[in-house]
């Protein structure tokens, strides 16, 4: 009566899988590892503590960005097709920086321009919850049509112009300094504790992956499906909301064209996955897979490599990663 | 304080026309285990389901403790001390030992997780319940079925569950697990916890239970105390029918060999195993879960290739390397998961009738409509397949139905050998025999038959001749007559000596 | 309780008429609204000129649909296919060839979806965002960072009429290849072997497999049609502005996904037909044109679309039965 060992079969082949799964997280950090340490040795200027800075800085909205799309895979599952994705969250923070820059510019303060762009960041979030739980739209097609009425909106807005806005706060974001450390990099840092303690160790956390990892084992469980579907578009439209100001505070403008992000962010999102036991999306994975998306395209750059490559390169690593993972997954229903 | 923890009084729920309970009473004693017994479709999981709050009954009376419950939410019960370990082991796959435990009910440090604790308390519980020692960091997706099935139950003792709901919780285990589940079973029946116990397995009921209800139906039909019964008692009650009734008999004409299987093998599932079908026959492979024999179907119809070892058809070798060769060279296949595998209930009769035969009857890729109407229809006569014409979407059939239109999906294309997953899993009475018919008929035409079943009864009644798989070996061969259920499932479980002639 | 019933099964009936519904609310407002939407010069506008490129690639992403899947990909494939047509021609290549060279490279696209899917088991909308990355890449590498083709010469001009400018019984041929399409695809998907093997992979892929379906070889057919249908789509596109402007493809896939699911709310079970497809395009085409003869501007075109999407949608989905 000492153990439960289930078939010998079950067991070694269960090794095996965990076995896969090691060598592609590993070969994930490995190659990373490598292509870094190329770029550190024949891309001049790579390692300079300015060429860092400047790439993090760079790497900040996507991150963001991309944080709100990891919530949304975490809460609603990770089967693009089926389960959950929000194709709206970069459209959003286009929306969301308008709606700042417009409310800025008519001499609202500041403070509530702010609440106004995540506010707007965050009914988005909430129009595509209603379309999802409410409605029963499948997500894809759900947030697919957020994100056109949110592009509509943001082009209404601006009058397809690029809005400028300055303020003193605005400033202080872009040229800021403490510790050494710019000012954008320290929201990204701030908002990465926050995200990470709320997802990762926090019950509400465990129960959020729950959801997204086996709706209807969480609903056996007691939990409230519906509600956690809700809070993650909400949360990914926060997460919108934030990039928003800080895209306007990088460019001191709105921008258009913000929805173009929205590729990089699934990437950035989908990418990260790699990175965990579980080969699910984690906070830790989709910040080292946005910043790595970033070095590659400075490391190009400095390289002299054509930055035509950079959007292929992401696409292949995306199909290497799923192929990877979908081999050490176990197979559906083993 | 009442002594009853569970009392649930004249529950009805209909579904369509299909009256699936019909005023039943269920009583559970505090500190004691109840069997629910009855056959499929007798309304077990139906009334567990009203517990859960899965289904909304139409009418009766739900009272858990002392308190009556009007509305039941699936998200409320377990606040009510009720938890459930459902037979489908409904855990999150990446998630770890520890946080499937205590799902719902972390342990918290303020506001943030203690992982540490959740941990600890994690392995501790599974260790002082089980006596076993599962990494509670292990994932979930991981573990084996036994594994997965403690963690459940580890769960609702976190929980403090005060009522324990287990639907057919020994199915996927072997015999040491099972006694060890018992001991834990009677260790929380000692703590005054009230324990329903679901089962088809009649021993099981027997040693393990205090009282049993009984089901047939969807109406109550006995209650029992198991010391003073017996299983004949209780499988009267179960089945009001004469075997001989319930699995209608044919006499068998048994012909040259069809389907042969020599030394084939697949690594971590079956190894060795020698199989010859006859025209005309059905042939039992049965063994208990994950013993091989459905990835040996598998095999066979060329979803999985053997490592070693030939498949013969009609004396000539086959290697299918996918099952649409398997279906060109008439193999059939009945899958366990008809909503998954079998049909498609979105799309019609028709449409999944000629599914397997459209292109061959088809002029320049273009569907023959005129000709397919003909054999539709024709095959829907021939079955007996209940429905209005062949543009029906088959999710408006019964159970039964649906599996006709599997089979009339085969014979459409003439297939000889037949093979038989677990076809009459969650079908109704009348649907089974119609089942039983249907195998009869296509053995009478000379179509070889291998039949993989987890009802033992059925298996003997059916077979021509049974063989018992059990860790990927064949280890008996019995023909009609020569077993009974209860030696088979010894056989199947490892746990007796076979007896009769043994496979070398 | 049957009264709730009866009515929440009415208004299930009423969603398969949504689509319906929109259609006339839109002609009639507009109707009423303008002066000249229902004329028939406004009307052969919407047709000949805003409706033919969305709808074949709308047909194309209707088969995938249709099987299951998804294809992120159907501007590359567009690009991809003006972008050898157009260079061959540049190099002084004849017309014919540039075509078929043209369908050949959006047919190339299509097998490399199938290889992604079927061989290395990547999901269909991650296997399709991948090549939708790759063929940015690419067109960029092709065309130095974005730079259009564009061909002036006169002798040219010729191939253009041919293909787009020209007319068939008062109708542009673009149109007629339209029709073409629209009948190709209608054989394919409710006529032929293959649009059973479709709705089954569809429905239930399990069922598919189950029942002897050689998966791998139909999705392959699935993917390269759409990606043929596609190629079509840039050739005509490229004709049409007399240029090839890399990425322009991109512009269709939102369009092309919305009207597909729009039409699917025509049928009962919600699956894509190619009638269905062909009302989702032209209720898209003619409230962007409605919105514009009322006056508003391409940007509150862009939300009103927007809404009348998710509208249709919510309705089409939220009113669909609750399967217990």
């Amino acid at each position: 009566m000492s153990g439960v060992t289930g078939p010998a079969a079950a067991n070694s082949s269960m090794n095996r899988r965990a076995l896969a799964a090691l060598f592609v997280r590993l070969g994930a950090f490995a190659a990373i590892g490598i292509i870094l340490l190329y770029f550190a040795i024949y891309a001049r200027g790579f390692t300079s503590s300015y060429n860092l800075q400047n790439v993090v800085e760079q790497s900040v909205i996507l991150t963001m960005l991309a944080y709100g799309m990891t919530v949304v895979f975490i809460g609603t599952g990770t089967d693009v097709q089926q389960g959950g994705v929000d194709l709206s969250v970069a459209a959003n923070a286009g929306l969301a920086g308008a709606v700042f820059v417009t409310l800025l510019n008519l001499g609202l303060p500041e403070p509530l321009a702010i609440l106004a762009a995540i506010f707007s960041g965050m009914a988005m979030g909430l129009l595509n919850g209603i379309a999802v739980v409410l409605f029963r739209i499948i997500p894809l097609l759900a947030t697919l049509a957020v994100m056109n009425i949110a592009t509509g909106l943001e082009l209404t807005i601006t009058g397809n112009n690029v809005v400028g806005a300055s303020s003193e706060f605005l400033t202080m974001l872009q040229f800021g300094r403490f510790l050494g450390i710019s000012a954008l990099a320290w929201v990204l840092i701030v908002f990465t504790i926050f995200v990470t303690i709320l997802v990762h160790y926090s019950p509400f956390g465990v129960r959020l992956y729950a959801v997204g990892g086996f709706p209807e084992a969480a609903r056996a469980a007691g939990l409230n499906v519906g509600f956690n579907i809700y809070f993650s578009y909400i949360f990914s439209g926060l997460c919108a909301g934030i990039a928003a100001v800080l895209i306007v505070s990088r460019l001191s403008a709105s921008t258009l064209g913000t929805g173009l992000h929205l590729l990089p962010v699934l990437a950035a999102a989908l990418l990260g996955t790699v990175f965990s036991r579980r080969f699910v999306p984690t906070i830790g994975g989709t910040l080292i897979a946005s910043l790595f998306v970033g070095f590659l395209a400075n490391g190009f750059q400095l390289l002299g490599i054509s930055s035509y490559w950079v959007s292929g390169v992401q696409g292949a690593l995306i199909l290497l990663v799923v192929a990877l993972t979908s081999f050490a997954k176990p197979a559906e229903g083993g | 304080m009442s002594d009853v923890a569970i009392d649930m009084r004249g529950i009805s729920k209909q579904f369509g026309p299909v009256k699936a309970l019909d005023n039943v009473d269920l009583q559970v004693r505090k500190g004691s285990i109840h069997g629910l017994v009855g056959a499929n479709g007798a309304g077990k999981s139906t009334i567990i389901k009203v517990l859960a709050g899965i289904y909304k009954h139409d009418s009766g009376n739900v009272c858990v403790g002392d308190k009556t419950l009007d509305v039941i939410a699936p998200a409320s019960i377990e606040k009510d001390g009720v938890h459930f370990i459902h037979q489908d082991r409904l855990l999150v796959p990446t998630a770890t030992v520890a946080e499937a435990v205590f799902l719902n009910n972390e342990p918290r440090r303020g506001f943030l997780l203690d992982i540490k604790r959740m941990r600890k308390e994690a392995s501790d519980l599974i260790k002082k319940h089980f006596n076993l020692d599962i990494d509670a960091n292990a994932l979930i997706r991981d573990l084996s079925a036994a594994q997965q099935k403690i963690v459940q139950i580890t769960r609702a003792l976190a929980c403090n569950a005060r009522v324990l709901v287990l639907d057919e919780p020994t199915a996927a285990l072997v015999a040491a697990e099972v006694s060890s589940l018992f001991r834990v079973l009677r260790a929380l029946r000692d703590e005054n916890i009230a324990i329903i116990f679901i089962s088809h397995y009649m021993q099981e009921i027997m040693e393990i239970c205090d009282d049993v209800t009984i089901l047939r139906n969807g109406r109550n039909a006995g209650n029992v105390v198991a010391s003073d019964s017996s299983i004949e008692e209780i499988v009267s009650l179960m089945v009001n029918r004469d075997t001989s009734e319930m699995y209608p008999r044919r006499e068998a004409r048994i012909d040259e060999p069809v389907l042969e299987l020599k030394d084939a093998s697949r690594t971590g599932h079956f190894e060795g195993v020698n199989l010859t079908l006859h025209k005309g026959e059905v042939l039992g492979l049965t063994g208990l879960l994950g013993s091989g024999d459905k990835q040996l179907l598998k095999c066979i119809f060329g979803l999985d290739q053997p490592d070693s070892g030939t498949i013969a058809l009609n004396g000539g070798a086959v290697k299918f390397k996918a099952p649409g060769e398997a279906v060109d060279a008439g193999i059939a296949m009945i899958p366990e998961d008809r909503r998954a595998h079998g049909v498609a209930v979105d799309l019609s009769v028709s449409d999944n009738i000629s599914i397997a035969s459209t292109a061959r009857h088809a002029i320049r890729g273009f569907v023959n409509k005129i000709f397919e109407a003909k054999l539709v229809d024709g095959l829907i006569e021939e079955l007996g397949v209940k429905t209005p014409d062949r543009f029906l979407p088959v999710k408006n059939l019964s159970g039964g139905n649906q599996q006709k239109v599997v089979v009339a999906k085969w014979l459409s294309c003439d297939s000889s050998v037949y093979l038989l997953d677990d076809p009459t899993v969650a079908v109704d009475v009348g649907a089974k025999v119609e089942i039983y018919n249907l195998m009869n008929r296509l053995a009478g035409e000379g179509k070889a038959i291998l039949f993989v079943s987890s009802d033992l009864e059925e298996t003997v009644e059916m077979c021509d001749r049974i063989l018992v798989i059990y860790r990927g070996k064949i280890v008996g061969e019995y023909k009609r007559g020569e077993i009974n259920s209860d030696r088979l499932l010894a056989v199947a479980s490892g746990g007796a000596p076979s007896g009769l002639r043994e496979v070398s | 309780m049957d009264n709730v019933k009866k009515s929440i099964i009415s208004l299930e009936a009423l969603s398969n008429y949504i689509v319906l519904f929109a259609f006339a609310a839109i002609v009639v407002i507009f109707s009423v609204t303008t002066d000249n939407f229902l004329s028939l010069e406004n009307l052969y506008n919407v047709v000949a000129n805003k409706v033919v490129l969305l709808a074949i690639v709308s047909l194309g992403m209707t088969i995938v649909i249709a099987a299951g899947g998804i294809d992120l990909s159907v501007g590359v494939s567009v690009d991809i296919s003006g972008l050898t047509f157009f260079s061959l021609l540049a190099a002084g290549y004849s017309a014919v060839l540039g075509v078929g060279a043209g369908l050949v490279a959006a047919l190339l696209v299509g097998l490399f979806n199938a290889f992604l899917i079927n061989k290395l088991k990547i999901d269909a909308f991650l296997a399709t965002l991948g090549v939708l990355f790759i063929g940015s890449s690419v067109q960029r590498l092709a065309t130095n960072g974005g730079t259009p083709i564009t061909l002036t010469t006169e002798e040219y001009s010729p191939i253009f009429r041919a293909i787009s400018d020209s007319q068939l019984f008062g109708l542009p041929s673009p149109v007629w290849i339209l029709v073409g399409c629209s009948i190709a695809v209608y054989l394919l998907l409710h006529k032929m072997v293959f649009g059973r093997f479709v709705a089954v992979l569809g429905a239930k892929p399990g069922v598919a497999l189950y029942s002897g379906v050689r998966v791998p070889r139909e999705l392959s057919k699935v993917f390269v049609y759409c990606a043929l249908l596609c190629g079509i789509a840039g050739i005509l596109l490229s004709s049409q502005v007399k240029s090839y402007i890399p990425l322009s493809g991109d512009a269709f896939l939102l369009d092309a996904i919305g009207a597909t699911f729009i039409g699917t709310a025509l049928t009962k079970d919600r699956r894509p037909t190619v009638i269905g497809t062909l009302m989702g395009v032209f209720l898209l085409a003619i409230m962007r044109n409605g919105l514009l003869l009322i006056g508003w501007n391409f940007f509150w075109q862009q939300v009103g679309i927007g809404v009348l999407v998710f509208v249709v949608l919510a309705l089409s989905f939220g009113l669909r039965r609750r399967e217990e």
